[in-house]
Formats: structure tokens, sequence, C-alpha cells
């Protein structure tokens, strides 16, 4: 999700355009957000929205402390889980969350072609984690937040974050070596992914 | 320290962990082949995770659609003069209520003004009957 400072100030300023060139920038990253923490597509597109009319509620008190995408981030993760709260129900996860089709919003150097592939199985795994887990695994180790991040978002204290994290990512390692049928680090390759974290 | 007590350590990310645990968990696995193996996997599924992070979901036909939609209808319903008008006149007419209702009970207040109890008939306590050998007998 590439956001030019300028086009951010511009829309803080009232540009009408730079707020929907805004809008068409990030809105798969924040659609595809919801639906790893919400689990379920027509609720990621009623959250999508939700986002966005908080954003221009709340673009004028952006400060460019963080960058924007992270902002839009922790936006985007206080709306899944207000959502979850309202309504108050469990989503069926399997195949709720399954995306029909995942796609790389840049091309990906040929040298993590590997860490892709993998990163697309591990999408539908993800999808098929118990809820509580799921949402924790996808803010800390995909998102990067930081568990204290976490544990706020989700009314959490930082030890069951930990606890669930746990548990997460070694019923996803599990699941994986099932899935393939064989070691993660023989499906991952020997090459180190260089992805892009937002800390 | 042994795998049993290292396993727990093994997903965990390094900043996860206090100075004791990983370095600990760095000893143990560089004398342990199984524990190492794991620990690796779980840094390349690590890794893979973080690369999710770039990927996105294409959401179904129209959700950009709504979405522009309904923020500039919010956009709208902010900037346009009929709505601004409709809530100048509001406000006026409220602030107009309530200057009129703070005038009247002024006015009121003057013409009957409160005649307020003296401090110490307010605080006064009631009176307690005060216990004689009579009252004891009596109860």
């Amino acid at each position: 999700m590439e956001v030019d400072r300028e086009l951010v100030e511009a829309a803080q300023a009232g540009d009408r355009w730079a707020l929907e060139e805004l809008v068409r920038r990030t809105h798969r990253s924040v659609y595809t957000c919801a639906l790893r923490l919400v689990g379920n597509p027509d609720d990621a597109a009623d959250v999508t929205q939700d986002v966005y009319l908080r954003v221009v509620r709340k673009l004028g008190g952006f400060r460019h402390e963080a960058s924007f995408s992270t902002w839009l981030n922790r936006v985007t993760t206080n709306v899944a889980m207000s959502t979850l709260k309202r309504r108050a129900r469990r989503f069926a996860v399997e195949g709720a969350a399954v995306p029909a089709e995942t796609r790389d919003p840049a091309p990906e150097p040929s040298e993590r072609a590997e860490a892709v592939a993998l990163a697309r199985r591990l999408e539908l795994l993800v999808a098929g984690l118990p809820e509580g887990q799921r949402q924790v695994l996808v803010l800390r180790d995909v998102y990067g937040q930081s568990t204290e991040e976490v544990a706020n978002a989700m009314g959490l204290t930082p030890g069951a974050v930990k606890v669930r994290l746990f548990r997460a990512r070694e019923r996803l390692k599990a699941e994986l070596e099932a899935a393939e049928g064989g070691q993660v680090v023989a499906l991952a390759g020997r090459r180190r992914a260089t992805g892009r974290r937002s800390r | 320290m042994s795998c049993h007590s290292i396993r727990p350590l093994l997903p965990a990310r390094a900043e996860e962990l206090t100075v004791f645990e990983a370095r600990a968990r760095a000893e143990h696995v560089a004398t342990c082949t199984r524990c190492a193996t794991e620990a690796a996997a779980y840094s390349r599924l690590g890794q893979a995770l973080a690369v999710m992070a770039n990927l996105e979901v294409e959401p179904a036909d129209g959700t950009l659609e709504e979405v522009l939609v309904a923020i500039g209808r919010r956009r709208t319903a902010v900037t346009n003069p009929r709505v601004l008008a409709a809530a100048g006149a509001s406000g006026a007419l409220v602030a107009t209520v309530v200057v009129a209702r703070a005038v009247h009970h002024r006015r009121q207040t003057r013409r009957h003004p409160v005649r307020r109890r003296p401090v110490s008939s307010r605080l006064r306590l009631p009176s307690l009957p005060v216990p004689t050998p009579a009252l004891a007998r009596a109860k």
C-alpha cells in the first residue's frame, strides 16, 4: 500500500479528488485486513466502509507521526473489533474467510517467490484458525502490532495475547506440515524473506 | 536446559523473550538438532506471515463504489448549504429558547425572591429523647 504524504495532506486540506484517490489506493489493503479479522466477506465490506467514514472524520487529526498505512491499519483494527463486539456473534470460520484470489500490489522479486507462495498457502490456513487465535496472529505476526497494541485492541491482557499467540503459531505450523506433508523448513525454502514490516 | 523446558519458547520471536529466555533458547538450539529444526520452522513461518501483509484480497465488485458514495454522502451532508442552513436555524432557535428562559427566570426571581432559611435552621439535627431512667422504664 503506497501512499504519498502529499496525497494525504491534500486530502486533509479538503481536496475531494485526493481523498477518493486515497481510498482507491488503500481500499484493498483495508478490506484484506478486515477480512482477516472478521472472517466474513460481507462484514469485511461493511467494516471497510465504516473505516473510511471514520477516516473522513479523523483525517484532520492525523499528524504524520506514524505512516499513513500504520494509522489506517489501527483504524481498521479498531473498527473491526468494534463491529465484532457490537454484533456479538461468532462467524463460521471454515470456508468463510477463504479468499477467492489474492494478488500482490507490486511485482515481487524472484528471490521472494517461495515466501510469497508459502504466504498464499498460509492465507487459507490462517482463515481456518479459531477466531481469537486468528485475530491475535493476524495483528501481531501479519501486521506487526506490538503485544500491548493487540491487547488493547482486543480487550485482553498481554499475557492472554501471548498464550493465544503461542497456540496459534503452534497450530498453524502443525496444520501447514499436515497440509503439505512435510516440514515447514523444507516448504519455506532456504532463502530468508525480505518482507517489509510496519512496526 | 531440557527440550521440554525450551519447547514453549520456540514459537516466540526474539523480542518476546526475556534476556534469560533468549539466551537459554540460543544455547539449547545450538546443541539440539531437533529443537533447532523446530526453531527454524517457526522463524520461516513468521517470515511468511509477514509477507502476508503485502498480499491483498480483491473485494467484491462494487465495494469501492459503495465506499466512495458513502464518504461523498457524508461530505455532502456536511458541506451542503441547505444542511448548513438548517443546522444554523436549529442552533439559533435553541439559543433563543435558552436566553428567553433565563430572562424569564431572572424576572420571576426579582418579583418573588426566594427566602432562604438561615443556615442554622437548615443544619439543625433532629432532637433526640434524652435517656432518662423514666424513659428506660417506659421501654
